[in-house]
């Protein structure tokens, strides 16, 4: 009975105790908070809404898919008794797509887009409906089978091409018009790797443009829901055996957006996580700060007789709500991003999204995010360990024993592990989980060593006594090794700063240098073997022969990898998709330019013999396969075997045409098939003048400008560079905090001190300079420091993870190394000056 | 057998106390032998520097001793560790300083019960105003630290050490920060409760009028006492 009376009476003594302690300095955690709410939100946003995702996929598969099953081909239609069974069976849908450029008729710019377009039956779209908004009947659900030579296209490319419902577009043969914007598609979840907008018709009108020719890269496909419900896979699979056609069905079907989701999910959280690891310092700093505020305080209540354990919990509980603050709300935000969302979610992927509450993110990111915040707060924590009652009386420099230090040690070591279990877990990955943990660890022991080893010499080097620089080396070195603190905690998040900077700046030459130097301008597709010799003809007139490079191109799918089916093969994961679907071939009895042979010989450039094809190396690695190895391919419904010749580099980086795989010259050239060309030219207005010429000529031409791809490709980077750089700069700004408490605290002695100097007849000029000195000296050495390690981590990255030359922009690097000491001298002096105008006598007086 | 006679509750044995400073090390008590005697007064005098404030903390526990030995009653106390010094200190050691070191966050009454929750001791108030009605704070009660004077504050820190009532008061310089007339006040106060409360007062002063209130007085001069 008064064991439990005593139990609550000490869980109020904490609890009474951290309230007390805590009451009004709830202010100086704000960057702590707003760390722990960043990353924890990112964390719980994430997860909430991929689970969501993940859900509504499981329970909408039937009809994002179309149907029960669908079943697609290339080039060619369906062979006719596939399609007949079909049709007996069950509901059927026919569906083409293919790409082609439209262009819009309303500007005298003559603009120009990309589009996907898909042609459909009346059947379209066994589930779900088609939802169009039109421009005098708003919103309907409608069919576009009865229309002939009108369209339906997509948001995107009314905003692109500025045009509106009832204008006139051209496409292909035909004029046509834009009837209504699509609104929702009910199949449309699948061809999320478009490289244009949706464009919405009926066959026949496909059938009037023109564009499908023999050789063109279209795909059909069908829709099928069967009447007998019982139909087994392995039916249809042998329906199908010996052709070209592929079969999804609702449980293979989700695999790639699943697969989407699942990366872009890991991507974002590993963001999120690092977030909230490298907010971990700012955390510490916070915590730092705040406990340097409370020595005394801690050392009073030493003095009446509380138990180090009893200090401890009492700064953990104060630190436990400091983090509530910071994860509730990130919590509940994070769980209503699905809620958030979901409008724009029921139109763009689902007809009718559901937002849910999932238990599993919000778990996971609590824990992440009570680790970190313990992780990072015990070892500032255990300092009050070392905090002696007899501080009130006298500065200390006993050695301290902490008979603690282990424990805590094996506790620090135990949540690290936990760390990595969770992050294993959230990434499924135990390297890359791996190499954080490592890279994060070794990083901090680098800036550790280095401030060390730095103090060291300052403490062991002695000027001339009475000279600036012995004044500048004590005040420095001594004041409980403040300045230390100050070092280290700024350190982290520039060095952090100056590794991103360099990094980026590596990236960004190597991307200018290949786009000015070796990446072609423009690529064109779908162009016709009859057209080339007219488009040689053009290039030699404007751009040179030598600019224009054309290459044939056929879609095929590997069958067998010595006589294996591939449906049995077992390869390494990162290779998988060059099994999935089918993949672009070319044939050609010379060397492609900018590839090097890894082993084996080109073959002649008059072989005539059986079929040989040479293969990327890093690919021919992961099938396991070698010179001398048979790979049969399907190609336009006829199976092919070719062996292994050579392989070679692909160096995707050049931008050019690669092809994995590259066939010797033999009958395939003799099938409909089609070229992929490459242009470019010193003087881009030739350049784009040449292009121009080429599409309004040959209409089923379509081109793609490397420099608009790579714009979208640099502001996706852009953003995550943006994402990264915040959280170094809050980092940075974290260093603030011990900075300013560290100010605050000393902020007696700098009184004294000014004090004295004045008593002693100083002036307050030479007051302000020793100090301006002193500062600078602080932030030109944490500048040091961080340069240091930016420049080796970043060095190590670019070398062994980004495979791109280091490079070092020493404007960037100057103004990176002038920033903190500037911003430290303004920041403390500031503080400070106030201090200088005060009267000495006053100060004397309350100083005691 | 007992090192003590009936009424020591401290002893010291030739205790030494050295302290590190940035150059070197100073040897600050020089070999003290000392018994302090229940329910007295003793006071310890001497220059700026002799050792008077180490001497004291010694005794509270604060103190880590060089070589000798110190004795509460029975019970050696050189050789414990931090945390049963703490002990010690939460059971019968009352210590007051110069710089009243009271907690900012905290009232007036918040602090003086701050001893009784550490120990686990605390029920309620009604002791804590009693005593604070005894240093003549009955309208200061909730007060926080920054709204009250210098000698209020040490009134306050008086209080707190008395309310464990604690065998030991150590009392340095508790004056050094007051004026003449708030000093008197406080002196009689600390006096007039030790008798009180029935316990051993160890009052650090350079004051000689008030030194000449205690029952012993003892002068220290570099480290040694004479
Ligand atoms: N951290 C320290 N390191 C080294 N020596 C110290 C330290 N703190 C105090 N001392 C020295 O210990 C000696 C005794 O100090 P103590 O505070 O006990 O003197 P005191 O008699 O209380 O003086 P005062 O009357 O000025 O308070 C002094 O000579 C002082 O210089
Ligand atoms: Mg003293």
């Amino acid at each position: 009975m008064s064991g439990f009376k005593n139990i609550i009476f000490r869980k109020n003594l904490f609890l009474k105790l951290s309230v007390m302690e805590l009451r009004g300095s709830f202010n100086e955690f704000k960057i702590v908070i707003t760390s722990i709410f960043i990353g924890v939100f990112i964390i719980t946003g994430v997860g909430s809404l991929s689970k969501n995702l993940q859900y509504e996929i499981d329970n909408k598969r039937s009809e994002l898919l179309g149907g029960t099953y669908e079943f697609s081909t290339t080039y060619q239609e369906f062979p006719k008794e596939i399609k007949n069974w079909l049709e007996q069976n069950g509901k059927v849908s026919q569906i083409v797509e293919m790409r082609t450029m439209l262009s819009s008729k309303k500007n005298s710019l003559n603009k120009r887009r990309i589009v996907e377009l898909k042609a459909v039956d009346k059947n379209w779209p066994l589930i779900g409906n088609l939802k169009v908004e039109t421009e005098n009947s708003g919103l309907i659900s409608t069919n576009i089978n009865e229309k002939i030579n009108e369209i339906f296209v997509d948001e995107g490319l009314k905003n692109q091409l500025n045009i509106s419902v009832g204008d006139i577009v051209k496409l292909g043969k035909i004029e046509a018009e834009v009837k209504g914007i699509i609104k929702q598609e009910p199949d449309r979840i699948f061809s999320f790797a478009n490289f244009g907008s949706r464009v919405l018709m009926s066959s026949q009108t496909l059938k009037n443009t023109g564009l499908v020719i023999p050789g063109s890269l279209v795909k059909y496909k069908i829709k099928f829901i069967p009447n007998n419900k019982k139909l087994e896979l392995s039916f249809l699979n042998k329906l199908i055996e010996g052709t070209n056609v592929s079969i999804k069905n609702i449980k293979n079907s989700t695999n790639n957006f699943n697969t989407f989701i699942e990366r872009t999910t890991l991507f974002i959280s590993l963001v999120g996580l690092i977030t909230l690891l490298i907010s971990g310092v700012g955390i510490s700093n916070g915590v730092k700060g705040y406990l340097i505020k409370k020595i005394k305080n801690i050392a009073i209540i030493k003095s009446l007789g509380a138990k180090n354990n009893q200090v401890f919990k009492i700064y953990l509980l104060q630190m436990f709500s400091v983090f509530l603050i910071g994860i509730i709300p990130a919590v509940i935000l994070g769980i209503s991003t699905p809620f958030l969302f979901s409008p724009l979610i029921g139109e763009t992927l689902f007809s009718s999204f559901q937002a849910k509450v999932f238990f599993e993110p919000i778990f996971i990111s609590c824990s992440y995010g009570f680790i970190v915040c313990l992780l990072f707060t015990i070892i500032p924590l255990s300092k009050t360990y070392e905090i002696k009652p007899i501080h009130l009386i006298r500065v200390s420099r006993d050695k301290i024993h902490n008979e603690h230090s282990n424990k805590i040690k094996i506790f620090i070591i135990f949540l690290i592990c936990c760390l990595c279990f969770l992050t294993v877990n959230l990434t499924s990955d135990i390297k890359l989980a791996f190499y954080i943990f490592i890279s994060l660890f070794i990083s901090l022991t680098i800036l550790t060593l280095f401030t060390n080893f730095f103090f060291i010499i300052f403490k062991k080097i002695r000027f001339k006594i009475g000279s600036l620089l012995e004044t500048i080396r004590r005040s420095i070195v001594d004041r409980n090794m403040f300045s230390k603190s100050i070092v280290i905690s700024f350190s982290i998040g520039l060095s952090l700063l100056v590794t991103l900077n360099i990094i980026q700046e590596s990236l960004d030459k190597k991307i200018y240098d290949t786009i000015n130097q070796e990446a072609p301008d423009y690529f064109f597709i779908d162009i016709q073997p009859s057209q080339i010799e007219e488009i040689n003809k053009i290039a030699i007139n404007s751009i040179g022969s030598n600019n224009f490079n054309a290459q044939p191109m056929l879609r095929g799918r590997i069958t067998k990898l010595n006589n294996v089916n591939v449906e049995k093969l077992k390869v390494d994961k990162d290779v998988q998709w060059v099994l999935k679907r089918d993949r672009a071939f070319t044939w050609s009895n010379v060397k492609p330019q900018n590839n090097k042979l890894i082993t084996g010989q080109w073959w002649e450039p008059d072989y005539k013999g059986p079929l040989l094809v040479s293969i990327g190396n890093k690919i021919a690695k992961g099938l396991n396969v070698k010179i001398g190895d048979k790979i049969e391919f399907n190609i336009l419904g006829r199976n092919f075997e070719a062996t292994i010749h050579n392989t070679r580099e692909i160096v995707w980086e050049s931008m050019g045409i690669n092809f994995i795989f590259v066939l010797s010259d033999s009958i395939i050239k003799n099938a409909p098939h089609t070229l992929i060309a490459t242009s470019k030219n010193k003087n881009k207005v030739t350049s784009s003048e040449f292009v121009e010429k080429v599409v309004s000529e040959f209409s089923n031409i379509s081109s793609i400008s490397i420099e608009e791809s790579y714009k979208t490709i640099k502001s996706l980077l852009k953003l995550l560079i943006i994402i990264i750089n915040t959280i170094a700069f809050v980092t940075l700004f974290s260093g603030v905090i011990v900075l300013s408490t560290i100010l605050d605290v000393s902020k007696k002695d700098k009184l004294y001190e000014v004090a004295i100097f004045k008593i002693l007849g100083s002036k307050p000029k030479k007051i302000i300079l020793l100090w301006f000195y002193e500062y600078m000296t602080i932030g030109l050495l944490s500048s040091l420091i961080s340069i240091l390690i930016g420049c080796l981590v970043s060095f190590i990255l670019l070398n062994y993870l980004f495979n791109v030359e280091f490079y070092l922009n020493y404007l960037t690097l100057v103004i990176l190394l002038l920033i903190l000491p500037i911003f430290i001298t303004i920041f403390s002096l500031f503080k400070m000056l106030k201090l200088i105008y005060s009267k000495p006598l006053n100060v004397l007086r309350s100083h005691y | 057998m007992s090192i003590m006679n009936q009424n020591t509750i401290i002893k010291l044995e030739n205790v030494f106390v050295n302290l590190k400073s940035n150059i070197e090390t100073i040897e600050v008590l020089k070999g003290i032998n000392l018994n302090i005697l229940a329910n007295k007064s003793i006071c310890i005098m001497g220059h700026s520097g002799a050792g008077k404030s180490t001497l004291a903390m010694t005794i509270a526990g604060l103190e880590n001793i060089t070589k000798g030995k110190i004795f509460y009653k029975d019970q050696p106390i050189h050789d414990l560790k931090e945390d049963d010094l703490a002990d010690y200190r939460a059971k019968n050691v009352g210590i007051i300083f110069q710089s009243f070191n009271l907690l900012p966050s905290m009232t007036a009454l918040e602090n003086v019960n701050l001893p009784l929750e550490i120990s686990g001791n605390f029920i309620d108030d009604r002791q804590s105003i009693k005593l604070l009605e005894s240093v003549g704070l009955e309208n200061r009660i909730n007060h926080y630290p920054h709204e009250l004077s210098g000698g209020e504050q040490q009134r306050v820190a008086i209080a707190r050490s008395l309310i464990s009532s604690p065998e030991i008061i150590i009392a340095d310089e508790p004056t050094g920060n007051l004026d003449k007339k708030n000093s008197e006040a406080v002196i009689k106060l600390i006096f007039e409760l030790q008798k009180n409360h029935n316990s051993t007062l160890i009052l650090v002063t350079h004051d000689k009028s008030i030194a000449n209130f205690c029952d012993e007085i003892i002068t220290l001069d570099n480290g040694l006492i004479l």
